[in-house]
């Protein structure tokens, strides 16, 4: 069965009387466990890919379904509720709140969800030994190096143990050794069957891949399995 | 609701000027309501204090002659006929005037209230602030003796006057047998109390009386022999130049004036506490403005528009709630402060300001409330980002 598939989607954005087609025609499905990467040039629609997946945003045609769940007419409300159970996302800008200390950055998507203060914070314990940052748990992110931080985000995309992990350029802002840990990190999360999805330009991260997807102009021009 | 609170009290102590300025206009508001509508509110309570004593159960009757009515004034006959009405137990009548007077070869003119030398004591200890200082209140049969003001013991004549001193009214000897403390009323303090017959004698007053207490029977039914009351004297005058009220009205018609008082204090005060309540709805405005790409990040990690609404309302609520604790010290501690000065300068029971538990609760839910509705429009704009827009921000 196919965790996502996205049939015929386009995406147009309108800037006053013009109209910028940013997707054209996507089709393309993802099964569970997959670690696709989908590479491209700016400008090339893999962040607008990103934020249709991710539900963040909806498409101008076709369907998204995810868990074979039609999310591309969903309400505001439906999709924060599918972000907040289906989808974790990794930021290349890591974008953790500042004022929270780690273990509350990794809590909050539970807190959105409902989940008891005790259950949470024992689960947001747990997720950041998992990801070698025991020792940092009432840290402010700003005390944190990007490598750590990157940790923590992958950690509070893990807290609703969601289906898909959407990382976008998620060794973007790091030194190589870094970034080489995050990779590792999220090939072990797919090696214990989470479903990993990564855009970027960095073909050396790309190939951590078992996919690749390659966007140009909007449209799919290679999708290979390795 | 724990979270929204712990997350609001980092969100307040992020930006602490900030927080501190906000809070500032809510205390002042705060601060300014409690402290006026105390004074109003102790005005009104030092005016029911003083009625209290004075009892519910008398009406009283004035002649407006004095104060330019038309007609003869009350008379012995208005008395007698008062006096047989149903459902009144005793008329005390009352002479005031001023008269001549010697004191050691010093002459000055003096105010005198005459009331009958048997019942004075009874009539004015229950109604007023009279206290003996020394000697004794005029009793019966006390015709040439007057009990007198602390101030006309004290500073009225050159010379003190004390207990057994005689002082010269109209030629006649009156000697003091007693002297009130101060009732902090100068009204009160500068004047003596003679026997009413004894003093209408001296005066030739004949059968004039300036106005009567009358008692009642029955508490209740005060507005009816009010009504009586009035027939009789209509019967007995060809004008009307008369006051009866009861001590209800009495009380009404001056806490009538404080309460205008107290309406223009209150809307003095609520405009500062709306000013208080846009510094609110700015901060927020500000913050969710710059917490642009936070609430982004929270959208994207599965936060529902109600989280965003509840975060930012609760958050603004607890500004109003704080900024409304301590305006409601500062001005309790205002009014205590006023209490004091008061007791200084106009002397004791005259005005007590009073902090009740219900002002301070309409002022903690007052401050609360504009916390929450400055809130809401930042909170619903921020409900509404576009997660995509507000993470690219």
């Amino acid at each position: 069965m196919s965790l996502l598939k996205i049939e015929g989607v386009g995406k147009t954005y309108h800037m006053g009387k013009v109209s910028v087609p940013v997707l054209k025609d996507i089709n393309l499905e993802i099964k569970k466990g997959e670690f696709v990467s989908i590479m491209g040039p700016s400008g090339s629609g893999k962040s607008t890919m990103m934020n249709l997946v991710g539900a963040l945003d909806r498409p101008s045609a076709g369907r998204i379904l995810l868990n074979d769940v039609d999310i591309s007419k969903l309400s505001d409300d439906s999709l924060a509720t599918i972000r907040q159970k289906m989808v974790g996302f990794v930021f290349q800008q890591f974008n953790l709140i500042p004022r929270l200390t780690t273990i509350e950055n990794v809590e909050l998507p539970m807190w959105f969800a409902g989940i008891p203060k005790k259950v949470r914070m024992r689960r947001a314990r747990d997720l950041l030994v998992q990801v070698g940052l025991g020792d940092r748990l009432t840290h402010k992110s700003t005390e944190l190096s990007g490598g750590q931080m990157q940790r923590v985000a992958i950690a509070r995309a893990l807290a609703n143990k969601p289906e898909i992990i959407l990382a976008d350029e998620p060794t973007g802002n790091l030194d190589s050794k870094s970034g080489s840990e995050i990779a590792k990190i999220l090939t072990g999360l797919n090696e214990e069957g989470k479903t990993i999805i990564i855009i970027t330009h960095d073909a050396s991260l790309a190939k951590m891949a078992k996919r690749i997807i390659t966007l140009k102009d909007g449209e799919i021009v290679d999708d290979t399995v390795s | 609701m724990i979270q929204y609170l712990e997350l609001t009290f980092k969100n307040l102590t992020y930006r602490k000027m900030r927080t501190f300025l906000t809070l500032l206009g809510v205390v002042i508001g705060i601060t300014a309501i409690v402290a006026l509508v105390s004074i109003g509110e102790g005005m009104t309570k030092s005016v029911n204090a003083q009625f209290d004593r004075l009892g519910a159960d008398k009406i009283f009757v004035a002649s407006m002659v004095a104060a330019g009515g038309s007609g003869e004034g009350l008379r012995d006959k208005d008395l007698n006929r008062i006096e047989k009405l149903p459902g009144v137990r005793a008329v005390i009548p009352v002479v005031t005037l001023v008269a001549g007077s010697e004191f050691k070869g010093e002459e000055k003119a003096i105010p005198i209230t005459g009331v009958p030398a048997k019942e004075a004591e009874q009539v004015f200890s229950d109604a007023q602030a009279f206290r003996v200082l020394n000697g004794r209140w005029i009793g019966p049969g006390d015709r040439k003796k007057a009990t007198i003001g602390f101030n006309i013991h004290d500073d009225f004549y050159r010379v003190k006057v004390s207990v057994g001193d005689k002082i010269e009214i109209q030629g006649n000897e009156i000697e003091v047998i007693g002297i009130f403390a101060d009732t902090g009323d100068s009204n009160q303090n500068n004047r003596i109390f003679i026997d009413f017959d004894y003093l209408r004698e001296i005066m030739n007053k004949g059968d004039e009386i300036t106005s009567m207490v009358v008692r009642l029977d029955d508490v209740s039914k005060a507005e009816a022999v009010k009504i009586r009351i009035k027939e009789a004297l209509e019967k007995n005058h060809d004008t009307t130049s008369f006051m009866v009220l009861t001590s209800e009205q009495l009380v009404k018609q001056i806490t009538d004036s404080f309460k205008v008082i107290q309406v223009v204090f209150g809307g003095i005060a609520a405009v500062s506490l709306i000013v208080g309540g846009v510094g609110i709805a700015n901060t927020m405005i500000m913050n969710v403005l710059e917490r642009t790409k936070e609430i982004g990040i929270m959208k994207a990690t599965g936060a529902h528009g109600s989280h965003i609404i509840k975060m930012i309302v609760v958050e603004s609520g607890i500004i109003g709630l704080i900024g409304g604790s301590i305006g409601i010290l500062i001005g309790y501690g205002i009014s205590l402060g006023i209490n004091i000065a008061a007791e200084q300068y106009l002397g004791a029971n005259v005005l007590s300001t009073a902090v009740t538990m219900q002002l301070a609760g309409f002022a903690l839910a007052f401050s609360f409330g504009v916390g929450i509705i400055s809130g809401v429009y930042p909170a619903y704009k921020a409900s509404k980002l576009d997660p995509v827009v507000a993470l690219r921000s």
